[in-house]
């Protein structure tokens, strides 16, 4: 099954003349973020899918976000990609399900995205593995 | 049923019937009065002279003797203004052309959004000035009876209603199905009235003014 | 069989799940409840303690669309995820004992939770005849109300179950009615639509998962957070509505051009859903944006509200033989008061002859009366 929807819709011959306008009002939420970030240290995030987007919007904020230096990939119950943006502290965290369909996407304003960081529960189990792989109790 | 099914169907089914009704019944009395035969001798004879006569006056009554046009300048010209702009507004307005075409079976495009708003606006406006006019004039007040009222009534609420339906306003809360229903039916209750009040001057108004020509052209009367 | 040490966290755990999945598990799933990003740590909280709960599902009018709906091949796992953090203890197309076996769990779950579980439904309930819809030889009627009586909640999944839907249709030949109708005394979530957005039905599952509780309810018993916005208010084609330019027939220059489908039938503007915003098939698109207009599938007898391609303003006027007694009665009312009129006429002209008055020209019936 082709798992990226937007080339079968690109394929028909309806040209949607008028968008949405979200895309600039977004960005400058961003904008007011990443300055709350530097000055409070606070984080923000923002759900895409919240945001009744036209067709072809979301392609063009992620165009308009695009990459930087840092790009993880996590596989846990489908893959998750998060990419730091062209915009230092801003980062795309994409949630795939295990049959590559999208399961959510977010933007955060932050230096590190939370679930980039080991989880104590994680670390507890991978020890005791450890430990029973060493023979050590 | 909700009160929209109800408006969009039987509510508007019954009117309409009500209205077919009514207008039949009024133009087919006019029509059957006795009328004493004129036994004067034709001015102009001729196969057509009295429909033309007709016509005529028909086209001479639409506009005020000039005699008299400097005193009721502003509700001619008002009064002109807001009939063609309600009947713009029914006719022309995108939503609307649906209805008409399910009626008559054809239908014609409709005008940009943007140009009809202002129309209705405009109309709504002159409808608003020329009814408060009419509360507070010394003269009009006093000739100015329920008829009078109901009618101009009927006639500027399918407006507000309509535009309140149109801009998705929500007075009192109300939901939107509920504004497009109360819509719906002042549409209904005009239709209902139609034929019974002062509004079916569009009917006996030409019926009379066609009459009246072919009568006096007969006289060699040019009025 | 629910277990007893059924917490979510301990079954995905099992299953292999880690912490960062559970978190990834947990975002998926606030955003799938329209919650903003915020309340995620909330919704962590709240689904570390969560039990997985047992769910019964009956289904009776139905066509299965909604089951469909639910566990596509191609459903999300997390969705399918929500699924086993369920306890789907009876299912009929998803269950793999069949016969007097599955009959035995349901009962044994039912009363194992008594209380406590989720009752499912879906399909609407013939009350015309108890034949038309058995299970295991019982009427629907009877299995709805026993298995509502230990339910804390009822799930009305799809139009059928939350309004009648098709079976309703008229005439209503198997007198069809929704769960509502029947069952009085328990909190009921209709989640309507034919079939309902697969990620609505886990979201409603999840909320109540989650925290415990039912979602807010519309006037219509839907979750306000799915079903309170029209599908008009959040059309992207609003913008063509707002200006005028609508697609006048399908593959035209209008509807090339994305236009909006309001003259092609379209009920979007009185029809409450999530279509416009969470969309289908995981966010591909959804019917006006395919290029049909919406049919109104979420609304009570929306089979029975005019033709689906009949824009919402087009008048039902009957029929032209409805015109023609119309105008036939008013000939007869018109008739009768020109004779009664006449006869007035008549009268009066006879008196001003008798008084000797010139008469000219029609003397009108009025102007007689305002003389006596």
């Amino acid at each position: 099954m082709n798992s990226s929807a937007h080339s079968a819709l690109q394929d028909i011959a309806v040209r949607i003349e008028h968008s949405s306008g979200n895309i600039d009002p977004l960005l400058h939420e961003i904008r007011h973020a990443l300055s709350l970030l530097l000055n409070v240290g606070a984080a923000t995030c923002i759900d895409l899918k919240s945001i009744p987007l036209a067709p072809g919007e979301e392609a063009q904020i992620m165009e308009a976000l695009g990459n930087g230096e840092a790009r993880a990939m996590i596989t846990s119950a489908g893959r998750s990609e998060i990419t730091e943006t062209r915009f230092p502290g801003v980062w795309l965290v994409s949630h795939f399900n295990e049959q590559d369909e999208i399961a959510g996407r977010f933007i955060e304003i932050t230096s590190i995205p939370q679930i980039l960081c080991s989880q104590t529960a994680d670390i507890e189990d991978g020890l005791a593995r450890l430990k029973t792989q060493l023979g050590v109790s | 049923m909700t009160l929209l099914d109800f408006a969009r169907g039987p509510g508007f089914f019954c009117a309409f019937m009500i209205m077919i009704v009514g207008i039949v019944w009024r133009v087919s009395g006019l029509l059957m009065f006795r009328w004493r035969r004129d036994l004067s001798k034709a001015r102009n004879p001729g196969p057509f002279t009295a429909v033309m006569g007709g016509l005529r006056t028909v086209a001479m009554r639409s506009v005020p003797p000039h005699e008299l046009e400097k005193n009721i300048t502003f509700q001619h010209f008002t009064g002109y203004a807001w009939h063609i702009g309600w009947f713009v507004t029914f006719l022309f307005l995108g939503a609307h052309l649906p209805f008409i075409r399910s009626i008559l079976g054809f239908s014609w495009p409709n005008l940009p959004n943007g140009i009809l708003l202002v129309i209705t606006a405009i109309t709504l406006g002159i409808l608003l000035t020329l009814y408060i006019r009419r509360l507070f004039h010394p003269v009009l007040r006093v000739i100015t009876d329920a008829d009078d009222h109901i009618s101009v009534l009927l006639t500027i609420l399918p407006l507000i209603t309509g535009i309140a339906a149109f801009g998705h306003w929500s007075p009192l809360g109300a939901r939107y199905e509920s504004v497009l229903a109360i819509h719906l039916l002042s549409v209904e209750a005009l239709m209902v009235w139609l034929p019974f009040g002062k509004i079916f001057h569009f009917a006996t108004g030409l019926l009379t003014r066609f009459r009246l020509g072919a009568a006096f052209i007969r006289r060699g009367v040019r009025a | 069989m629910l277990q007893d040490d059924a917490r979510l966290i301990d079954y995905l755990r099992a299953r292999g799940v880690s912490r960062r999945g559970f978190l990834k598990f947990c975002a998926a799933m606030t955003s799938a409840m329209a919650l903003p990003p915020a309340m995620l740590p909330r919704v962590v909280q709240a689904l570390e303690k969560a039990r997985r709960p047992s769910v019964i599902w009956l289904p009776f009018q139905e066509c299965t669309g909604c089951t469909e709906s639910l566990t596509r091949a191609h459903g999300a796992t997390l969705e399918q995820l929500i699924f086993e953090a369920i306890s789907l203890d009876y299912q009929h197309t998803l269950q793999a004992a069949a016969g007097e076996a599955a009959e035995l769990a349901k009962h044994e779950a039912m009363q194992a939770n008594w209380g406590e579980y989720l009752l499912v439904v879906d399909g609407s309930i013939p009350l015309g005849n108890p034949a038309f819809c058995t299970v295991a030889g019982r009427s629907s009627v009877d299995l709805l109300t026993e298995a509502a009586k230990g339910a804390k909640a009822i799930i009305a999944v799809g139009t059928c179950a939350s309004f009648g839907g098709i079976p309703m249709a008229n005439p209503n030949p198997t007198q069809a009615v929704p769960v509502s109708e029947i069952i009085r005394d328990k909190p009921i979530v209709n989640v309507s639509g034919c079939p309902p957005i697969p990620v609505v039905i886990t979201a409603v599952l999840t909320q109540i998962l989650t925290f415990g509780k039912l979602p807010e309810l519309d006037a219509l018993g839907r979750p306000k957070v799915f079903y309170g916005q029209s599908i008009h208010d959040r059309c992207y084609r609003r913008p063509f509505y707002e200006r005028g330019q609508f697609a006048e027939s399908f593959d035209d220059e209008g509807a090339r051009k994305g236009w909006c489908l309001y003259k092609l039938g379209c009920k979007g503007p009185v029809t409450y859903n999530a279509c416009a915003t969470v969309k289908w098939n995981n966010g591909t698109s959804f019917p006006i944006e395919a290029g049909h207009g919406c049919i109104g599938c979420a609304e009570p007898g929306f089979w029975d509200r005019g033709g689906f391609y009949d824009a919402m303003s087009v008048a039902h006027w009957g029929t032209a033989q409805d015109i023609a007694i119309a105008a036939g009665a008013g000939i007869a009312v018109g008739a009768t008061a020109a004779v009664l009129a006449r006869k007035k006429q008549a009268d009066a002209g006879r008196d001003q002859h008798h008084s000797g008055l010139a008469a000219s020209g029609p003397i009108p019936a009025e102007r007689n009366k305002e003389q006596t």
